[in-house]
């Protein structure tokens, strides 16, 4: 629980990069929210739309998507603020419901034709050189991520990628730590596995 | 003990998930086994990459947009739910009151069909019946008289049968009871 508290401080950079506060709403901005007021509500969005917006983002790897998904968690979150208003650990709740809806879209797009979007991160440089193998290198990484089951994304996402515990991800996840262990251990072989073929194979 | 038995305690090393004892076992293992060093670099590595790739912040634009579809589909819900709120209101309203004139038509004093008020049988000529005959018992069923309305006497100078009319409950039916008139009477 801290720590998820001290990962939503750390992405606290102000009200413009997706967050504005990382702790705990209070009883009080939650009632104002379940009285109906949705400036109290929108409030309540920036604190926590750095964590469902990049946790979806990487579950689903196209930004389109994620924001759809985050739309979907954000308008759940609204229709049942009693419900998590009682279980008192909104984050949790929230990374949740984020992995759920994230496993419902991937189940509906998996007709559908396969993504080919590495991502919507520019790369930080001028250079075409370097630009080119960041992005290369981008695209590998979403490919290795996009090669895991659900199950074992979800594991690696929320425990290398969001920082939470072993125990955090088991109760997110409606599971165990063993089982978390086991897949984060099989994710991490998988990933690395991926990688180091696909850069042999490059060079 | 081969290398793949260790693979899973290595990837878990890796992310550091061990605890003290079983990641100095591991480390031990790692100082003698060049297979699992390069396994547990590969990791490391690719670990790294991973946080490196995934840290790169997000444009605010994104948030924002995300914030205002969610604002802009809760509004347009609590629209919708007006409507219909103000929808049921006035449809409620209107059975209520069709409702109640219903009511108000079904009990209004004097709607109920009056009945023919029964005819006088003074006004008509009686067919008088034998005289020892007794008179009709009338059946206990809606046939008992309830109240004598009046004797119609008449005025003839020969003494003529005693006509008593009984009003029934059902004003349809009339009862007269004739007897013989004594001389004098």
């Amino acid at each position: 629980m801290e720590r998820m508290k001290a990962l939503a401080l750390l992405a606290t950079v102000g009200p413009m990069d997706g967050s504005v506060d990382g702790s705990e709403p209070g009883e009080t901005a939650l009632g104002a929210v379940k009285a109906g007021d949705l400036a109290a509500f929108e409030l309540l969005m920036r604190q926590y739309e750095r964590l469902v917006l990049v946790t979806a983002l990487r579950l689903l790897g196209t930004l389109e998507d994620a924001q759809d998904a985050s739309q979907e968690v954000f308008l759940r979150l609204y229709r049942n603020l009693n419900k998590v208003g009682a279980s008192g650990n909104l984050a949790g709740w929230l990374y949740r419901v984020t992995v759920n809806v994230c496993h419902d879209a991937n189940r509906k797009r998996r007709g559908a034709a396969p993504v080919e979007d590495a991502g919507e991160l520019p790369a930080p440089t001028a250079d075409p050189q370097r630009a080119a193998i960041a992005t290369e290198r981008r695209r590998a990484l979403e490919m290795s991520l996009r090669m895991l089951s659900e199950k074992e994304r979800a594991v690696l996402v929320l425990r290398d990628l969001e920082g939470l515990s072993t125990e955090e991800v088991a109760r997110a996840l409606g599971t165990t730590e063993a089982t978390v262990r086991s897949q984060v251990s099989k994710a991490r072989v998988k990933v690395r596995d991926f990688l180091e073929r696909y850069f042999r194979r490059r060079t | 003990m081969n290398c793949r038995d260790w693979e899973e305690r290595v990837a878990l090393h890796a992310g550091g998930d061990l605890p003290p004892a079983e990641a100095a076992e591991v480390e031990r293992h790692l100082r003698e086994c060049g297979g699992c060093q390069v396994l547990a670099s590969g990791l490391r590595e690719s670990l790294a990459l991973l946080r490196e790739a995934h840290d790169e912040p997000l444009a605010a634009a994104h948030f924002s947009a995300v914030r205002a579809r969610v604002v802009a589909e809760l509004e347009q819900e609590r629209r919708r739910g007006a409507f219909w709120a103000r929808r049921w209101a006035w449809s409620f309203g209107l059975a209520a009151a069709v409702v109640a004139s219903l009511v108000m038509l079904a009990l209004r004093p004097g709607r109920t069909p009056e009945r023919p008020a029964p005819v006088v049988a003074a006004n008509h000529p009686l067919v008088i019946a034998d005289p020892e005959e007794p008179p009709a018992v009338p059946p206990p069923h809606r046939r008992v008289a309830r109240r004598v309305v009046r004797p119609v006497v008449p005025d003839a100078p020969n003494p003529e049968p005693l006509i008593v009319k009984l009003q029934t409950d059902d004003p349809n039916v009339v009862i007269y009871w004739i007897a013989d008139r004594k001389r004098g009477e």
